[in-house]
């Protein structure tokens, strides 16, 4: 039924409405799913190392180190300075590993190339490696989150 | 022994199924072995539930124990070795089994109007088919497995907007973690068996409503091809291709069980010569060739939709191809036969 002043008939008016019902129902149930299935997740802002175990690191040689769930690579310049890095491959994920003699980060899933600096020189990457801040204090190595700035330090 | 059978009879009607089954009637022409494809497919998924129930009295999907669970499969449990090795062959096998059976279809061109949605879900269950072998392969929790789960679930990444969260529901979180390996056997011991199910009966449903397609020209002519019954004839001659494919495929199991690694170690570095299973070595091969920046936009992000492209033409291809007996059709036919080949030279090249 359609009275003249309506724009469409009541029997649309009221399916429409329930479909609406129907529809805020089930986003009701969907809502609780969505958010069960993402678990909460931060990557951390800050690792600290004990400084005593990676004195000895001789230049050109890498440690890794955990950087939450991923792994984390801290090398040693031939300046005696430090890097870090995280080791995973902007390709695709794969955790990198470093090449001393030939100075290049190497990433065996799909052949990707980074240079002692972590930059993408070869193969599919396509960016630098994920670098980090690294401060030395008396007893430890911090590594932070990369913002802006130096990612080397004097040891 | 005559009562029992009597009184299931008059509740359950057995004689009016065998009776559907005995008038069912299988097309006969020079085409017809490829019928067999299909029920071969369902050999192998029966096996695969089988050695699978088999498999999870004693696999534990925890970060700890899963490598060392799978190990003692193969070393200490009575004929463990050989379970395993049949499930992750006929994995294989199925999966070929399905490949083969679509490309017939695509060449004999059987998905044409009415079968549009048979071709379709089938399509679905070649999906589902390779999901259940890529979320199988991680479940050793070797180097080998880890390093080809992280790849997998970051190619999802590169797609906008939804990537992302793509990825974290399939890890369970952003990176790859005992988390990942407890979700990846969600899926493929309770969520994929569900879809798998459903979609089977529902293409199984559709087959039996249209009837078994028969070559374009025929059905054409309207001629009347001779059939040869479901029950007991077409069932004799299957089950010969059935013992024959369970004998091959013993055979191979036990000359060539898979192989276990290391327990996976998150930060260790990947192994080189990683390489997935054989159905996504083209895959691979593809992320391994797109450069690292195409104009500008990143090479991955390209490959990625590159291969959506290539899985939504092959998902509409019945659609596409609804003038099949003019030109149109024709070229089709050949595309798939490019397709075979570009398919073929990029799995022999990533074995290079």
């Amino acid at each position: 039924m359609k009275i003249k002043e309506s724009l469409f008939t009541r029997r649309r008016f009221l399916n429409a409405l329930l479909g609406g019902w129907f529809a805020s129902l089930l986003a009701v149930f969907v809502y609780p799913i969505v958010k069960f299935v993402f678990p909460p997740y931060s990557e951390p802002d800050r690792v600290d190392l004990p400084l005593a175990e990676y004195s000895d690191m001789s230049p050109n040689t890498v440690r890794n180190f955990p950087w939450g769930n991923k792994p984390g690579i801290l090398k040693k310049n031939d300046d005696g300075t430090l890097s870090a890095f995280v080791a995973v491959c902007t390709h695709l994920d794969c955790n990198v590993t470093y090449l001393p003699d030939q100075r290049k980060f190497f990433c065996a899933c799909h052949d990707g190339w980074y240079d002692e600096k972590g930059l993408n020189i070869g193969g599919p990457p396509p960016r630098p490696l994920r670098s980090l801040q690294v401060f030395i204090t008396e007893d430890k190595i911090e590594i932070l989150k990369s913002g802006e700035g130096s990612n080397e330090k004097t040891l | 022994m005559k009562k029992p059978y009597e009184w299931f009879e008059e509740r359950f009607g057995i004689t009016a199924i065998m009776s559907f089954l005995t008038n069912k009637t299988i097309p006969q022409h020079k085409h017809t072995v490829w019928y067999y494809t299909g029920s071969a497919i369902l050999l192998f998924f029966v096996i695969q539930m089988i050695t699978g129930f088999m498999l999870i009295f004693y696999y534990k999907p925890t970060l700890e124990l899963a490598n060392a669970s799978v190990l003692r499969i193969m070393n200490d449990v009575p004929l463990g070795w050989v379970i395993r090795s049949v499930h992750s062959w006929s994995a294989s096998f199925m999966i070929a089994l399905v490949i083969i059976h679509l490309m017939s279809i695509w060449i004999l061109k059987s998905y044409t109007r009415p079968r549009e949605l048979t071709w379709m879900s089938g399509v679905f269950l070649l999906f589902v088919s390779l999901f259940f072998g890529f979320t199988g392969y991680l479940l050793p929790w070797d180097d080998l497995s880890l390093s080809a789960t992280k790849v997998g679930t970051d190619i999802p990444r590169s797609i906008p907007i939804i990537g992302k969260w793509a990825t974290i529901f399939l890890r369970g979180g952003e990176d790859v973690t005992g988390d990942t390996l407890t979700r990846f056997f969600g899926f493929h011991v309770c969520i994929l068996p569900v879809f798998a199910f459903l979609l089977l009966a529902f293409h199984v449903y559709l087959i039996q409503k249209h009837g078994i397609s028969e070559p374009l020209k025929q059905e054409n002519q309207k001629t009347k091809l001779k059939g040869l019954p479901f029950w007991p004839n077409f069932i004799f001659r299957e089950s010969i291709i059935w013992l024959f494919l369970i004998g091959v495929l013993l055979t191979i199991a036990i000359f060539l069980p898979p192989h276990l690694g290391h327990q996976a170690d998150l930060m260790a570095p990947a192994p080189e010569g990683i390489k997935p299973e054989w159905y996504f070595l083209f895959l691979f091969q593809l992320l391994k060739i797109f450069p690292a920046k195409i104009l500008f936009f990143t090479g991955d992000t390209l490959a990625v939709f590159f291969i959506m492209g290539l899985a939504a033409l092959f998902f509409f291809l019945p659609l596409i191809d609804n003038k099949p007996l003019e030109q149109k059709g024709k070229a089709v036919t050949v595309s798939a036969y490019v397709f075979l080949l570009f398919v073929a030279i990029m799995t022999v090249w990533s074995l290079l």
